[in-house]
């Protein structure tokens, strides 16, 4: 037959095409195993087998884990930062300077870069309001005891963050220091004044 | 007709071919028309890159809506009623089985084609639902998929009333075909294109599932089984071994099926890890379906001519090559470069006007004049055609190609500015222009024959019918039955 398509005919009875039959050839299967089995290792090595968590260009939750912040120091500070923002950050800001007539600054404050924590964990737990020297500015707000809805552990490690963050340069606070003054002042206590405050142990 | 009458007499092909007539003029006439829509559609697309302001003023042809417009106007409108029409053929064939239901196909066609109208129209007033390969609104996906069921009926039962009961390679991928359309329609629109629309990245990721399903799986299966039989009868040598098609069958739809997910895309890694080892593995279709072709093809003394054998041999190269493309940019490393280039445009048009398009021309010259009963009304014309056609996709492709790899290497430059990257591919999408206005003149000569030949033969009616009226009364009633019979 050509290729000639002038001369396509239209037989009676054309045959219909035929097939030799023969069975898989065996190299073709083993190329496809050996594909299979080095793309089986790619997908070991690259796919975590299923994990929702994965994305590229990460290769394992292993490699993931790496990345994270490690118990600790860095720890602490990641969880205060998240703590701090989703709660204090509102009113005292991101950066920690405060608003005019909102909040007063928590950088440089001499009652957050205190020796002790005692004075400073009352206010979130406890509230403040009346008069109050911030850095020299006179303050007459109240605010509410914002930090009593958070666990000990995140209320801790916001302290801190506040403590060490913006130029602040004071020590850590640990969970229990907050879980003790937590429950010597007992649940819903009345808000604080400075004199209250200030007759405190620092 | 009943199907169990006559079972051990042959059946001439002159019988199954006229009973397959009037379904596949209707097929090739509506897929000619769209195809060159879409291609004319694609130019308005392709013209924007030069002249940014070319008919910008039109919020209908602007080029978010004339894109994809063009894209589906060619796959739906082209590609698939094409590809029906020739397996509706094979089928009758290789079953020696006139088609059972003819009539079915002829409304399905038009049903199919008003589809086709309502989603392009759609999309150019932007009704577009946004999900690649899959923009057509509701209304349109919703004909389409009945259309396609009333031809897989017609085509199902040619196959399952089959006179010859033996299987012929092309049956395995014809008739998974048949299955796998309405299966991947079906899941796709009613997950994306209902109001019950999955949250988050699992959108795109049923968006990408499917369009690889379409544009690779589908076109591959429709394609190769097309191949598969008009190669050995041109030839007239046997295809090449039944173990190597009965593997790349198993290969292409096992593991074809889970291709195409992005190397990065911003979904949970395991899936387009999973998807690049599986378009790995596609390699092994690719190469079986190499092999067959050049077994059967060489040594066949069959030159070519510029005829059906040229169509579908340059279609098959154009299989293997656009699915080597396809595996490269699944895979890790190239697919860093690749990615967000026009690489995986020019695959894809590669797979639908290079290797479909050329495979379904090739097959459509060589099903008309056997279905008709006479020779082309122009076959130089034809033979233009696959001159066109061929040059056209080099011109169109290539260039897109070199364009994608050096457009990904300056986006991977720091030094050089976004806008920078992309003015560098200007001077290969000039080519390619060019190459779109080639297919696109063959195109229209493909169109020019299917409508002069069906002319002809509505012409051809007309006379016999005003022949019939003029006769004496006994031997029109005569004349009528013959016709009735035929």
């Amino acid at each position: 037959m050509s290729d000639d398509i002038s001369k396509r005919c239209c037989l009676a009875n054309e045959s219909e095409p035929t097939v030799t039959r023969s069975t898989v050839p065996m190299w073709i299967i083993v190329v496809t195993l050996v594909l299979l089995f080095f793309g089986g290792l790619y997908f070991d090595s690259h796919g975590d087998w299923g994990n929702q968590k994965l994305y590229k260009p990460f290769t394992s939750a292993e490699q993931l884990e790496t990345f994270q912040p490690k118990s600790g120091a860095a720890a602490v500070m990641a969880q205060g930062r998240a703590s701090y923002e989703t709660v204090c950050g509102i009113c005292h800001g991101s950066d920690g300077m405060g608003k005019p007539g909102q909040a007063p600054a928590l950088a440089g404050s001499e009652w957050v870069t205190t020796k002790g924590v005692n004075r400073l964990a009352h206010i979130p737990l406890a509230g403040i309001s009346g008069p109050l020297q911030v850095k020299g500015q006179n303050w007459n707000l109240a605010m509410a005891a914002m930090g009593a809805a958070l666990p000990d552990e995140n209320l801790a490690a916001a302290l801190t963050y506040i403590r060490s963050s913006w130029g602040n340069q004071a020590g850590e606070v640990t969970a229990d220091e907050v879980r003790n003054i937590r429950a010597a002042i007992g649940n819903s206590p009345p808000m604080l004044s400075r004199e209250q405050l200030l007759a405190l142990p620092e | 007709m009943n199907p169990n009458e006559n079972t051990f007499v042959a059946c001439g092909s002159s019988k199954i071919d006229a009973s397959l007539r009037v379904p596949l003029l209707a097929l090739f006439g509506g897929a000619a028309v769209w195809l060159i829509v879409g291609l004319v559609l694609g130019l308005i697309a392709g013209i924007k890159f030069h002249a940014p302001e070319f008919l910008s003023t039109i919020p209908m042809l602007t080029y978010g809506r004339v894109a994809p417009a063009a894209n589906d106007a060619v796959l739906y409108g082209f590609c698939i009623p094409a590809g029906l029409g020739v397996m509706l053929w094979v089928l009758a064939r290789l079953s020696q089985m006139p088609l059972v239901l003819p009539m079915v196909p002829v409304v399905a066609a038009n049903l199919w084609n008003i589809g086709v109208l309502i989603g392009t129209g759609g999309i150019l007033i932007g009704e577009s639902t946004g999900h690649p390969w899959l923009e057509y609104p509701r209304a349109a996906a919703v004909i389409l998929f009945a259309a396609f069921l009333l031809i897989a009926v017609s085509a199902a039962g040619t196959f399952g009333w089959r006179r010859e009961r033996a299987l012929y390679p092309s049956h395995w991928f014809l008739f998974a075909a048949l299955l796998w359309f309405p299966w991947i329609y079906s899941t796709a629109s009613l997950l994306l294109n209902t109001v019950w629309l999955p949250r988050g990245v699992v959108q795109p990721v049923i968006g990408w599932w499917f369009a690889n399903n379409l544009v690779f799986v589908w076109l591959a299966l429709v394609g190769i089984g097309t191949a598969f039989y008009f190669l050995p009868k041109i030839s007239g040598k046997p295809l090449a071994g039944s173990g190597y098609a009965l593997f790349a069958f198993l290969t292409l739809v096992f593991f074809g099926a889970w291709c195409g997910i992005p190397a990065s895309a911003p979904v949970p890694a395991w899936l387009p890890t999973a998807s690049a080892f599986a378009a790995l593995l596609t390699i092994i279709p690719i190469l079986a379906i190499a092999i067959i072709t050049i077994k059967t093809v060489f040594g066949s003394g069959v030159s070519c001519q510029g005829g059906p054998f040229c169509f579908i041999k340059f279609g098959v190269v154009c299989f293997v090559l656009s699915g080597l493309m396809y595996v490269a940019s699944a895979c890790p490393q190239s697919s860093r470069v690749l990615e967000f280039t026009w690489f995986g445009f020019a695959q894809t048009q590669l797979q639908l006007l290079g290797f479909f398009a050329l495979i379904i021309f090739g097959a459509a010259y060589e099903i008309l004049p056997k279905i008709m009963g006479g020779a082309l009304p122009f076959p130089k014309l034809a033979k233009l055609h696959f001159f066109l056609t061929a040059g056209g996709v080099l011109l169109f492709v290539i260039p897109l190609a070199i364009a994608g790899v050096e457009q990904g290497k300056a986006l991977m430059n720091p030094a050089i500015a976004f806008a920078d990257a992309n003015g560098v591919t200007l001077k290969f999408l000039r080519i390619s222009t060019t190459g779109q206005l080639l297919i696109l003149l063959g195109a229209l000569l493909f169109a020019l024959n299917i409508f002069v030949m069906t002319m002809k033969w509505q012409l051809a009616l007309v006379k016999s019918l005003i022949a019939a009226v003029k006769a004496p009364l006994p031997e029109a009633t005569a004349q009528r039955d013959q016709e009735v019979k035929v």
